[in-house]
């Protein structure tokens, strides 16, 4: 079981596309577990994801996320806009697979 | 061109900094806690002034001032649980997310160090005006005497909420420094239970901070001004800030400001959330407690939170709603219509990250004009609509996340103009739209065209 860490800012718009994460991952027999966390929150579960995926609005916080995985296997990625905004779950997932198989 | 890039990505990066500074995100998380608190004042208000009015009053369909009076109690006794308590429980609020964010390890002390310091600062005798039926009442004046053991909503209502601000981050701030020096825990032996060393850990700290808190309050008594730190920090902090931020014109740039940045991909609340929504809720708040009382609106309370959030923000920053219907109406590039298809349901509710994103609006030249355009545009119409009497004025907080039409209407204490008003607002932004929409159709498909090139070539 993997888990996929979201983090935006209010988690309007990423509520919205985690839903569509989980159904697609589903389809696709995935072990993971997808879960939303709003930034102030974020930064205390960095040790359980398998990778953090950051929303583009919080793009900038990156390098921070960086820092906290600092010396762990866990890539940071920010999700581009475009597939962002029209909540493409198979295309983000794809790039999930590619980065932790 | 590299340059000009840079440097907005720069003011992006400072501007997005700014906006997650740890206090004013505490501040803005306070309020998220209590925002559903403020939204039952507002409905409580609502049922006290047309409903209840509607069926019991003079004029009703059953007139009874009895009846009337018991049932406006049940508004009464609400608001006295929400507003009129507002600045005790946005201080606690405040003081709480301030420790979680500053990942302090003991937020509920500092709910109790918040709460506690505001009301260490409050006088401690209320001004009451002697009843007509003392013996110390004259005829053609007024006269007060003190009178101990009360706290007056004045101090604890929406009047105090700014003082409420600045005490909840001050108080939280000093407990959490003095928490911090080791020299001042006490050590407990082994075998005492660690539970009974951590009660002792908050000890001192708060005998410090709220004795430090003690002694300003009565150095402020003791001068010849008899003044207090909330009478103070409204004379000469939230006054200013107030004029500032309510200022047609500066909240026009304000804002413009804040949705340019958007068309960058940083969030506008970021900036606009901490810089002037507080102040905003605040004098929409007074609305709602003046409107309650049944008192008018002053002139300088037309410009609140609502006029942004219900007409200036229609389907979210820039008023995309808009844009969707303009490219219902016209849109011939299939992405961008496929992309509209899907934003228009959280459109509705005025969540629009998939238009701004997807359609998308960032970086996208033509659309960013309307997009800032609009939000100016919102502002200024719907306030000087106020101003010269076309529609109510604001006085109860809906939702952010309320759809329009319904959000006009209960905005306003069921103002059914101000429904009308969004209408036509809503129509004059497509029209805004339509011409920018054609262009980056356009752009957009030459951008297709071009990519496509790029990786055949």
């Amino acid at each position: 079981m993997k888990k996929i860490l979201l983090c935006c800012n209010a988690g309007m718009s990423t509520s919205l596309l985690v839903q569509k994460m989980q159904k697609e991952a589903a389809s696709r027999d995935l072990d993971v577990d997808i879960e939303a966390r709003p930034l102030n929150e974020a930064m205390d579960h960095v040790d359980e994801a398998a990778i953090i995926l950051l929303g583009p609005q919080i793009g900038y916080t990156k390098a921070d996320f960086e820092r906290a995985v600092e010396g762990r296997d866990i890539p940071v990625e920010v999700i581009p806009m475009i597939e962002y905004g029209r909540m493409n779950a198979a295309k983000i997932l794809d790039d999930v697979q590619a980065k932790i198989g | 061109m590299a340059d000009a890039t840079g440097y907005l990505d720069r003011f992006a990066d400072v501007s997005a900094r700014i906006g997650n500074q740890v206090h004013l995100r505490s501040l803005r998380d306070g309020f998220a806690t209590i925002m559903p608190l403020f939204i039952l004042a507002g409905v409580a208000a609502l049922f006290n002034n047309v409903v209840f009015t509607w069926i019991w009053g003079p004029s009703g369909l059953m007139p009874s001032a009895d009846v009337l009076g018991w049932a406006q109690y049940w508004g009464g006794a609400l608001s006295n649980g929400t507003l009129n308590i507002s600045a005790i429980l946005l201080c606690g609020m405040i003081g709480y997310c301030l420790a979680q964010n500053k990942r302090f390890d003991n937020p509920i002390a500092c709910v109790v160090i918040a709460v506690s310091a505001l009301a260490v600062l409050m006088p401690q005798t209320v001004a009451a005006a002697v009843a007509p039926a003392s013996q110390l009442f004259e005829e053609g004046k007024s006269i007060t005497t003190p009178v101990s053991g009360a706290f007056t909503t004045g101090y604890t209502g929406t009047a105090g909420l700014f003082s409420a601000i600045i005490v909840g981050l001050l108080a939280t701030t000093v407990f959490i420094k003095i928490s911090g020096v080791d020299r001042l825990r006490i050590k407990m032996p082994e075998g005492v239970p660690p539970a009974v060393g951590k009660s002792f850990d908050v000890l001192i700290p708060m005998i410090l901070s709220l004795g430090a808190f003690g002694l300003v309050a009565m150095i402020l008594f003791a001068i010849p001004a008899h003044t207090d730190l909330t009478a103070i920090i409204n004379e000469f902090i939230q006054t200013p800030l107030r004029a500032l931020t309510t200022n047609v014109w500066g909240l026009v740039i304000i804002y413009s400001i804040g949705t340019f940045l958007f068309t960058l991909g940083i969030h506008q609340t970021t900036i606009n959330g901490v810089l002037v929504e507080p102040i905003l809720t605040i004098v929409l708040l007074n609305n709602t407690a003046l409107y309650n009382a049944g008192k008018a609106i002053p002139m300088a309370n037309f410009m609140n939170m609502d006029i942004i959030n219900v007409f200036a923000l229609m389907g979210g920053s820039g008023c995309t709603l808009a844009l969707l219907i303009a490219t219902f109406i016209m849109g011939r590039y299939r992405p961008s219509k496929e992309v509209a298809k899907m934003a228009v349901l959280p459109g509705l509710f005025n969540i629009n990250e998939p238009v701004i994103y997807g359609y998308p609006i960032v970086f996208n030249i033509p659309l960013m004009i309307p997009f800032v355009l609009n939000t100016a545009l919102g502002i200024v119409i719907s306030y000087f609509a106020t101003v010269i009497g076309l529609i109510s004025p604001c006085v109860i907080q809906v939702p952010w996340t309320c759809p329009i039409v319904f959000s006009g209407a209960l905005a306003t204490g069921g103002d059914l103009r101000a429904s009308v008003l969004q209408v036509l607002l809503l129509a004059l932004y497509t029209v805004i739209y339509l011409p920018f929409m054609k262009a980056s159709e356009k752009s957009l498909q030459k951008q297709a065209e071009l990519a496509e090139q790029a990786e055949q070539g």
